[in-house]
């Protein structure tokens, strides 16, 4: 490239008359910034780099210290942009571009400032790791301005850029364990969100690494990245914001929403295969509907991940659901024995699980249709009810006004709040008595487990709960059916913590009531002959 | 176009055969033969009259022509319409016509006939004889005089035609018939005849005899000449009189008598009492003034010496004035009565602890409050209070009543607890004596049994306290160097620093001491300081507790019940104290509470009504402890304590209300499974939400012997036997615990289902390796309530029906149809609001009349005008006819005279 040669030529020369006089005032302003200003002493050396090649020497000084690090660490940073302004002005001047001639003297110095390159990249990559959070996001900031130089500058190839390059190395630092969160957060804040080109080769990183098989941190450090991507691409024309100037081809893959979305599939596909934690696991399918799901060009890919999860039980099993559902309604999904596994979800635990919220939203929805057969309606209400028995007020009070919507909306229901016995047993003569329940709790099949047949007497029973809201929650049953349905969001949010709260937070506007009887003991038996009965507490409790 | 109107008028007479053809003269000397003409004539008339009307046109209005058929038959003014054609020209002449006949005469009467009427009865009626005429004039002369005496009024009767003096006759008429009385009433009236105001009486009595004899006298000689239907009138007459008279007389004698009688008991009744007392009865605080100043005027008649006399009354008067008001002293009750009034208060209060229970509105709580407390105090005056209440009892009046009923039993409260708790005190401390412990039930049978101090005991305030120096005199604090006078603390600061130098023992003392000190009836700001004091007890007893020395519970008690006889003065500042604590509980240390949240927690249980639908303090409670027992995954053998305390608090609770608690049945499920010993087999774990709880603390060995569990067990710090022991203590506990719920909830209709999982988890503990590590008495309890569990589990599902909790009267459904309106009139206005409507319809009916009015009003005055002109040019052509008259006349004379004398003249010319 003899033109791009020649016509640093003169710029080298102009550098050169500007060394002398930078020399000159270096040797004026030298003496005294010598000790305490490093910043000072920095620049200098950037100002002599730049005047002179003679002076590329002192680039080693300033990676030595970058190297050093410790002590000196503002002059540490100081340097660190020191260089990278060197760098880029080399680039631009095309300093670093490979003449013709191999054997020339520019080439060994060309030769040689790549090492350095080579050198400094890796001293910013340590510094990636730095404790300082401040250190780090500028070494991250300096990385990802030197990728961009050198893909402007040094003629790369896409692959080699994204690849191959720094881009790579950098990514791999990035997802290396005990990298530091915030970078990665601000990574992908700064690059990844804003960037398209970025997040598409982000994605293929990601799909590429996945491929193989990674250790434990660095799948949730992968994943931490992953799910920390929240732009969703809808439009073929928002593609317009490229790190590294538009591609020259106008059909480049950059430029297609398919592309993009494959790739992303490609990565969570690839990363899904991995074994995933619980927890990692939960926080997938906590993002499953909005961030993941409508990336994938086919989220029948995703089924697997989904039933597999759904089949794990507990809680996740609660969080697949809003997945499937998210297949169900949009993709249109066919989910054999949908209900049966949604019966199944019903356990102990549910009323007393953190997601009972979120549950009974999409319970309420699964349910909303009045086409469902009633006797899996019943059934659904009938385990509900008979988990009440052991819920927390919270979950109480949700349950019940869902019932009642429920039997609302499917009136061949409401037997199981008022049957006739008489006219049963006209009907049934033949039939012994009954005794007990005639609903199976164990049963799987919601369609088999004769819950129409039964009554909630749990209901009933809590019409009759310590806590007197939820005590009156439990009467709407028992009343005329008057209201159309009740918002269940208004009861869902609730907890001890709230509903103490709220108690708490009321003013007294009543004196309280007192007991009229002061009772002779309280923590003391009673003597023998006095004919009071002793509490239970003091019955069962010894107090000394 | 129509023919003219003098067309029609001749083709109309012809067809009515007024005109005709002329008759031939034989013709109509026939018909006038067979009276043919006359009928014709009248027929002819009546065909006349028929045209004339037909072509006047002023003469029939027809109604406007209706623009389209109605159903109504009512017009558009909302009156009937008369046919369909109206006769104006009729109807004027009628008004006309009744004008004349009303209107006009009084006209011409004006100022010319008197308005004097002849009422007389039967005078207009021209079928009475005089006779009858004068009788009935006399028996509605009569009738007047006896209807308008009132009641009491002895001698309305028929003085009007006789002058008395004194009663006395003053027209002398046999003055023997006196006598004629008989001879029971004589024997009273003498009395009567004292006071000279019954004098009359007999006088009137004789009366009326006399009359009757009259009656009588005249009845023989001339029955044959009075009518016979007079004379029985007016007998009848009389005698109603007469026994209306006796009956009077009998009353007021009887009333009399009574009141005698009456006063008569009213002196014996004070010895009555005393004697039923069985005290002599003390001099009455302040003398009867006729008792005692009848002997000093006696005294002063009799010519005692002037000077003493006057220096004793000189004393007396000033004792007088020195001397409170009396005030009425409360009845003393016989036993029975005091208990029967104490039982009607109980069940009275028993009554509203059920309202609230069930969540009743309390509008009535109010009154039943002041009703309640009206028998905690004196009887009347409270009575009264609450009359007034009863006519405008705000927010105000509620107060006041609850202060007044809540200071006296304050005031008792600390008489009694300066005893009672000073008693419990030495109790503990030493041995206990019998003495003072009989004594401390006693005064606290007292506290509930008598009921509260009536006024009798208010007023012995000097004595309550000297009592009070007895009862501090007798325990006078461990080191028996307490002070008798403590600053009120206002502040926790302020209570470490007062106790700082004290025993914990003592507290009870100088608390009682305190509340004396600061009793509100001694200063009025006391009463503030006091509710602080109140407060700040509260924070103290959890304070206390969390101390690391544990304090004695006997004190814990004592405060606790000094708490609870402030709460009822300060209600709110205690219940806002009480509240304070749980925020802090709940929000900063909501699963691990400690020794001080529990002790308040169980202050709670005994100082506030738990069984309450709502209660400003106890919900939050419950919520605290079950949020505890929800959400705390136990670790540790303390947690499980905690729990199991929580549990038995949670159950003392609802002891009376029996609400269902779901997290005390999952946490004792989830205690038993985790200490049951050996492995358990894996079973369904129903519905309840299981919690793998850590295998330390599984009972392991076997057992130790079995103890009560301890209130500092919820304190970590027990070496591993401690541990052991402690397990199987739990477990003895949860088997009780068990027991009471099946106690509390065996009626409740999903019972079976909410203990199924207790059950199989007590006979797994009643079976195989577990069941040989257990003790013989821990074995035997679980035994039996497993027994008892399975019975009330069989007993609840044979018992268990269908719900049938919609037999609500179906509800009618809504409709949007408007109510449709049978002859719908567009002028009337369908109100529905009625009393509106009836308003509006007044309006209405009061314009209409209004209107009408003012119209006949104005055809009156028209009348009149018409009438007066009428009369007026009568007048004025009378007069002219009149005046022409003499005129003529004049003119008649003076044209005779003149001829007479042309005549003359030309007589005398001509005999010239």
């Amino acid at each position: 490239m003899p033109g791009i040669v020649s016509g640093l030529e003169p710029g080298k020369k102009r550098k050169r008359k500007d060394e002398v006089s930078g020399n000159s005032k270096k040797s004026r302003t030298a003496p005294k910034a010598r000790e305490p200003d490093p910043q000072e002493e920095v620049l200098g050396l950037e100002q002599k780099i730049l005047g002179s090649r003679t002076n590329y020497n002192s680039i080693h000084t300033l990676l030595d210290h970058i190297r050093v690090g410790g002590s000196a660490e503002e002059k540490a940073m100081l340097a660190a942009v020191a260089l990278c302004r060197v760098f880029c002005r080399l680039m631009a001047a095309g300093n670093l571009n490979k003449p013709q001639d191999k054997a020339s003297n520019e080439a060994t110095i060309v030769q040689w400032l790549r090492e350095r390159l080579q050198d400094y990249e890796n001293g910013l990559l340590k510094l990636l790791k730095d404790e300082d959070a401040g250190r780090r996001s500028t070494a991250l900031t300096l990385l990802m301005r030197l990728v961009k130089e050198e893909a402007t500058h040094l003629n790369k190839s896409e692959e080699a850029i994204w690849r191959d390059g720094l881009f790579e190395k950098l990514f791999r630092t990035l997802v290396e364990d005990g990298m530091a969160a915030d970078t990665r957060a601000e990574f992908v804040e700064k690059y990844v969100e804003e960037y398209d080109d970025v997040r598409y080769y982000t994605f293929a990183r990601l799909a590429d690494m996945s491929s193989k098989d990674l250790p434990e941190p660095v799948v949730q450090n992968t994943l931490s990245i992953l799910s920390a991507v929240e732009t969703i691409l809808e439009q073929q024309d928002e593609l317009e914001d490229f790190y590294i100037g538009p591609p020259s081809k106008a059909k480049h893959d950059l430029y297609s929403l398919t592309a993009h979305k494959k790739q992303a599939q490609k990565a969570w596909m690839a990363f899904l295969r991995h074994t995933l934690t619980k927890a990692q696991r939960k926080s997938i399918l906590n993002l499953m509907s909005h961030r993941i799901a409508p990336w994938f060009l086919k989220p029948e890919l995703l089924l697997d991940f989904l039933t597999d999860s759904f089949n794990i039980g507990g809680s996740t099993s609660l969080m697949a659901l809003s997945g499937l559902f998210y297949l169900i309604q949009h993709k249109n999904l066919d989910y054999p024995q949908f209900y049966q596994k949604l019966y199944s979800l019903l356990d102990a635990q549910i009323l007393h699980s953190k997601h009972r919220s979120r549950f009974f939203r999409l319970l309420d929805t699964f349910l909303a249709s009045t086409h469902l057969p009633a006797a899996l309606v019943a059934s659904f209400i009938k385990r509900l009810s008979r988990l009440t028995l052991h819920a927390p007020p919270s979950g109480i009070v949700v349950v019940v006004p869902w019932i009642y919507n429920l039997l609302k909306n499917h009136p061949s229901c409401t037997f199981m709040i008022h049957r006739n016995s008489e006219l049963d047993k006209d009907e049934d003569q033949g039939r012994p008595e009954r005794h007990g329940d005639p609903f199976r709790i164990w049963e799987s099949d919601p369609m088999e487990t004769h819950a129409i047949e039964s009554s909630l007497w749990e209901i009933h029973m809590l019409q009759t709960h310590y806590h007197p809201s939820v005590a009156t929650i439990a009467k709407i049953i028992s009343e005329q059916f008057t209201k159309q349905a009740y918002k269940l969001e208004d009861f869902l949010d609730h907890s001890y913590g709230t509903m103490l709260d709220a108690e708490l937070e009321k003013d007294i506007k009543k004196a309280p009531e007192i007991e009229y009887e002061i009772p002779k003991k309280i923590f003391m038996k009673h003597e023998v002959g006095s004919g009071k009965e002793d509490g239970l507490v003091v019955k069962l409790w010894s107090f000394s | 176009m129509p023919p003219s109107q003098l067309k029609r008028l001749k083709t109309s007479l012809r067809q009515q055969g007024v005109v005709g053809p002329q008759k031939s003269k034989k013709q109509r000397k026939q018909a006038s033969k067979n009276g043919a003409l006359k009928e014709s004539r009248i027929q002819r008339n009546a065909a006349l009259q028929g045209i004339r009307e037909q072509f006047n046109p002023f003469e029939v209005k027809a109604a406007s022509k209706a623009k389209y058929e109605i159903a109504s038959n009512k017009t558009m003014g909302g009156r009937v319409a008369k046919g369909a054609i109206s006769r104006p020209g009729v109807t004027k002449g009628l008004g006309e016509e009744n004008r004349r006949k009303t209107l006009l005469v009084e006209m011409q009467r004006r100022k010319k006939v008197g308005g004097i009427l002849d009422r007389r009865f039967g005078e207009n009626d021209p079928t009475m004889t005089p006779e009858e005429k004068a009788l009935e004039r006399f028996v509605k002369e009569k009738q007047r005089g006896s209807k308008k005496g009132s009641l009491f009024d002895l001698e309305d009767a028929d003085e009007d035609d006789e002058l008395t003096h004194f009663g006395q006759s003053l027209s002398f008429d046999r003055p023997d018939k006196v006598d004629d009385f008989n001879e029971a009433d004589l024997g009273r009236s003498d009395e009567d005849r004292a006071d000279g105001f019954l004098e009359g009486r007999p006088q009137k009595r004789r009366r009326l005899s006399d009359t009757d004899a009259t009656s009588e006298a005249s009845l023989d000689e001339g029955a044959n000449i009075r009518p016979e239907i007079r004379k029985s009138k007016k007998e009848v007459m009389e005698e109603v009189i007469a026994k209306s008279k006796l009956r009077k007389y009998e009353r007021q004698q009887a009333k009399e008598d009574d009141d005698d009688l009456r006063a008569e008991l009213d002196n014996g009744l004070p010895d009555l009492y005393a004697l039923m007392r069985g005290t002599p009865r003390q001099a009455p605080p302040s003398p009867a003034p006729n008792a005692s100043m009848n002997p000093d005027r006696l005294a002063l008649l009799n010519g005692k010496e002037r000077s003493q006399t006057d220096k004793e009354y000189d004393e007396r008067l000033r004792q007088m004035a020195m001397d409170q008001r009396a005030k009425p002293t409360t009845r003393t009750l016989p036993e029975e009565e005091k208990l029967q009034q104490e039982a009607t208060r109980l069940k009275e209060l028993e009554e509203q602890r059920l309202r609230r229970m069930r969540g009743e509105p309390e509008e009535s709580d109010s009154e039943a409050k002041e009703k309640v407390q009206g028998l905690n105090g004196d009887e009347d005056p409270e009575r009264d209070e609450e009359d007034n209440f009863g006519l405008g009892s705000g927010l105000a009046g509620e107060r006041q009543s609850r202060e007044l009923g809540v200071e006296d039993e304050d005031e008792f409260v600390i008489e009694d607890n300066l005893i009672a708790s000073g008693s419990e005190l030495e109790m503990s401390d030493a041995d206990e004596s019998d003495e003072a412990d009989d004594e401390s039930s006693d005064d606290d049978d007292q506290e509930f049994v008598q009921g509260l101090l009536s006024k009798e005991d208010a007023g012995r305030e000097g004595l309550s306290f000297s009592k009070d120096e007895t009862g501090v005199a007798r325990a006078n604090g461990a080191t028996g160097d307490l002070a008798y006078t403590y600053r009120c603390p206002e502040t926790h600061d302020d209570v470490l620093e007062v106790t700082k130098a004290i025993a914990i023992e003592d507290l009870p003392t100088v608390v009682q001491r305190i509340r004396a000190l600061y009793h509100p009836k001694l200063s009025s700001d006391n009463k503030a300081k006091l509710g602080k004091f109140a407060t700040v007890l509260v924070d103290h007893i959890s304070y206390l507790a969390n101390q690391p020395e544990h304090p004695s519970f006997a004190v814990l008690e004592a405060l606790i019940r000094h708490i609870h006889s402030l709460a009822k003065t300060f209600p709110e500042e205690i219940g806002c104290a009480f509240r304070s604590h749980l925020k802090v509980f709940h929000e900063e240390r909501s699963t691990a509470p400690t020794p001080g949240d529990l002790i308040i927690l169980t202050a709670i249980a005994s100082i506030f009504p738990t069984s309450d639908h709502f209660h400003q303090v106890v919900t939050p409670a419950m919520l605290c402890m079950t949020r505890y027992l929800g959400q705390k995954i136990p670790q540790t053998l303390c947690d499980l304590a905690t729990g199991t305390y929580f549990i038995t608090l949670c159950l003392q609770y609802q002891r009376l209300s029996k609400r269902y608690i779901p997290e005390v049945v999952n946490h004792v499920l989830n205690t038993l499974w985790a200490l049951s010993p050996g492995r358990t087999k894996q079973t369904r774990t129903g519905s309840f939400p299981h919690h793998g709880l850590p295998e330390s603390l599984r009972l392991s060995s076997a057992s130790p012997e079995s103890r009560q569990l301890d209130f500092w067990d919820v304190i970590p710090g027990q070496d591993d036997d401690a541990n052991e022991s402690l397990k199987i203590a739990l477990i003895d506990t949860h088997i009780a615990l068990v027991d009471k719920m099946i106690d509390l909830w065996a009626d409740k209709s999903a019972f079976c289902e909410a203990f199924a999982t207790i059950y199989i988890k007590l006979q797994q503990l009643g079976q195989g390796s577990a069941f040989g590590s257990l003790n013989t008495t821990t074995r035997k309890s679980l035994h039996e309530t497993s027994e008892k569990l399975n019975q009330h589990l069989q007993r609840s599902m044979a018992v268990r029906a269908p719900l049938r909790l919609h037999n609500h009267r179906p509800l009618a459904i809504k409709t949007s149809i408007p109510k449709f309106e049978e002859s719908y009139n567009p002028d009337k206005h369908y109100d529905p609001d009625r009393d509106r409507a009836e308003l509006s319809k007044l309006k209405a009916e009061h314009k209409r009349e209004q209107k009408g009015a003012l119209k006949e009003l104005r055809k009156d005055a028209n009348f009149i005008a018409r009438e007066s002109l009428r009369e007026k040019k009568e007048r004025d052509s009378a007069y002219e006819k009149k005046y022409k008259r003499l005129v003529a006349e004049i003119q008649g004379e003076e044209g005779r005279e003149a001829k007479n004398y042309e005549r003359e003249k030309r007589m005398r010319k001509g005999r010239k």
